[in-house]
């Protein structure tokens, strides 16, 4: 389906002992998909804290900083 | 092979005390961080409230300024223990008499109990009998007073930690400078480079790795500091040296908030978590490179 | 920096040395004072020794039990987890589990987090939930012993894991086909062999245990007590018995002082955790 479930295949038909997987995301580093969801979880606790701290005195409720940080999250998944 | 159901076994009791003592705590301080909770208060029961711990966590002063001194404590100690122990390092390449009795001597300090380096440095420098005020009194006319100084406090509790940690940076280097290939040194030295060049461009690219992985084992250690600060200044004066493992131990416990209490837990825990991952892909981005 | 003279760098190094020592010499003179001289003027050289202090720490009965209960939980906690660890690293090395990988990594990271953090959750654990009736883990011997497990039992499974790799599977082999029952193998064959490293990996838990003092001063009251949580109690706000606070901690260096002679170039790869290898 995607481009990341065909990785693995690819690596496999290759006779070349692991070859590191050129790092095909827009994070800085190679991962796969549990260190991306561990990059997502962490930044959704930093954003809540943020936002705890800054913008939830000015009346954005905590709920907006869930969104934000689950459209990140699945776009890091998805896309890191 | 013989049936992997006796490999399960032999894990087992491993994973039993590791699970129920590692990750059952981790769970439940989690779980907790999101609840109002005090046994001895008016109403004792364990009530969700949602984010309202950590609402008042990142208002709260107390813990920021904890973590304003973490940070300082951290950066001044792993700076200096790297400076001195690759100085020293350096310094151990070459051959002189006695070497092996000297490195001997320089690895004491890693045995010791972090309690009894607290211990220590607090008979060193204590007003009334340690040595060091007494010196600096009679040298300088300085008036050495951890009691009351925050800023000597501060000082003390850096130069407690580089008494005891730089011998490890020191081995760690040393190990790594042993292992480095003497072909572009003397190539660099043919091509006319200075020290400072060679240093540089040659040994430091080198050493990184090891120079990250000390960096990473000392600021895990550095962050989790308690025992020793607890037992030289106990927090004090004022908060000047309540670092974060301290504040921990001096905040929940006599408190009994036991919610509030893991909610800081979990953030210590949360930023102990980002600096090793971040540093940990510090290690990894240079072999990937590749 | 300091070229030619090799003897320069010999006082070099004597300077840095002393800068190592003189901490720890001073200790043993308070140690060796009677209180009544401290506030004078110190003294660098000592000119007499006074042994009182010494004899009052050996003769207190409250502090001759903390350091029972030191001993007893270090050489327990190292013998559980080097046990275990052993246990443990052979299933990791000769088995084909499902996922072994994911576990070993995630029984080394029980190691890198800060036991300030565990303190309440294993305080409120150990007091309300891990109860058998009225026993609870909370101040008692065998309750530290498992605690210390959490830093310890990952230490020893990451030494002894190439240890274990170490060992050719053809000699388990052999004795296999030779008709030996698992246990024989792992006893009479694997065990053996081992012995170099597993005494390592006791040695170092049994330090790591006998100097911890965080946890043992939150999950203890009176019965398990440590000699390190002992120690602390001699640093009161009112007064500090200055000179048995520096004999208690003689007490608590002597052993390892006596473990690092036997252990020095292992000392290194232990607390870097293996990270780097001296």
């Amino acid at each position: 389906m995607t481009q990341t479930d065909d990785e693995p295949i690819d690596i496999l038909e290759d006779d070349a002992p692991p070859p590191p997987a050129p790092a095909h995301g827009f994070l800085p580093i190679e991962t796969n998909w549990f260190d991306r969801l561990f990059i997502s979880l962490v930044i959704w606790v930093a954003i809540c804290l943020v936002w705890l701290r800054f913008i939830e005195p000015l009346g954005a409720d905590l709920y907006i900083a869930h969104g934000v940080s689950v459209a990140l999250g699945l776009y890091i998944i998805w896309k890191g | 092979m013989h049936s992997n159901r006796l490999g399960w076994w032999l894990l087992a009791p491993t994973l039993l005390v590791l699970f129920l003592f590692g990750a059952v705590p981790f769970f439940y301080v989690v779980w907790l961080s999101f609840h109002q909770w005090n046994p001895f208060a008016v109403n004792p029961e364990i009530i969700y409230t949602g984010a309202d711990n950590f609402r008042r966590l990142v208002f709260d002063s107390g813990f920021l300024a904890s973590l304003g001194v973490t940070v300082a404590f951290v950066v001044f100690a792993v700076l200096t223990e790297l400076i001195v122990g690759y100085l020293l390092a350096t310094a151990f390449m070459k051959d002189f008499p006695g070497k092996a009795i000297f490195r001997t001597i320089h690895t004491l300090p890693l045995i010791m109990a972090p309690i009894i380096v607290g211990s220590i440095w607090k008979l060193m420098t204590t007003p009334s009998i340690g040595i060091i005020p007494h010196l600096l009194d009679e040298w300088i006319g300085y008036d050495l007073n951890i009691g009351q100084s925050a800023l000597a406090a501060f000082t003390v509790t850096v130069i407690m930690d580089v008494w005891h940690w730089t011998p490890l940076v020191t081995l760690t280097l040393i190990a790594a400078l042993v292992s480095l290939p003497a072909d572009p040194f003397e190539q660099a030295q043919i091509d006319g480079a200075g020290k400072r060049q060679i240093f540089w461009h040659i040994t430091l690219p080198m050493i990184a790795p090891a120079v990250v992985a000390t960096v990473f084992i000392r600021l895990m250690d550095a962050l989790r500091t308690v025992d020793e600060v607890l037992m030289l200044t106990g927090g004090g004066p004022g908060s000047a040296t309540r670092y974060l493992g301290v504040h921990i131990f001096k905040e929940v416990f006599p408190k009994t908030n036991y919610g509030y209490g893991s909610a800081i837990s979990v953030i210590v825990l949360y930023l102990t978590i980002v600096v090793c991952w971040l540093l940990y892909v510090g290690m990894l981005a240079p072999r990937t490179k590749k | 920096m300091k070229k030619g003279n090799p003897w320069l760098r010999t006082l070099f190094w004597i300077f840095i040395s002393f800068l190592t020592l003189f901490p720890i010499y001073w200790l043993f003179v308070i140690s060796v004072k009677p209180a009544v001289d401290l506030f004078s003027t110190p003294d660098i050289i000592l000119k007499s020794a006074y042994w009182q202090n010494y004899v009052d720490v050996w003769t207190d009965r409250t502090l001759r039990g903390y350091m029972l209960n030191s001993l007893i939980i270090s050489s327990g906690n190292a013998l559980l987890c080097t046990g275990l660890g052993f246990f443990a690293c052979y299933a990791l090395t000769r088995f084909d589990l499902g996922g072994k990988e994911s576990i070993f990594f995630w029984t080394i990271t029980n190691r890198m987090a800060p036991p300030a953090v565990f303190l309440l959750p294993l305080f409120l654990l150990m007091t309300q939930v891990y109860r058998v009736g009225d026993f609870t883990l909370l101040d008692t011997r065998i309750g530290m012993i498992l605690v210390y497990c959490t830093f310890n039992l990952p230490f020893a499974i990451w030494t002894l894991r190439p240890t274990l790799d170490g060992i050719p599977r053809e000699l388990d082999e052999a004795a296999y086909v030779d008709g030996a029952s698992s246990w024989k193998v792992i006893s009479e064959v694997v065990f053996p062999l081992c012995r170099p490293g597993l005494a390592v990996t006791l040695i170092l838990t049994w330090v790591f245990a006998w100097n911890e003092y965080l946890l043992a001063a939150t999950l203890t009251n009176f019965n398990a007590r440590t000699l390190t949580t002992g120690l602390s109690e001699y640093v009161t706000t009112t007064g500090t018995e200055w000179g048995i606070m520096a004999a208690i901690s003689v007490f608590t260096l002597i052993p390892a002082l006596i473990v690092f002679t036997m252990v020095q170039r292992h000392i290194v790869t232990g607390l870097t955790f293996g990270a780097v290898k001296g």
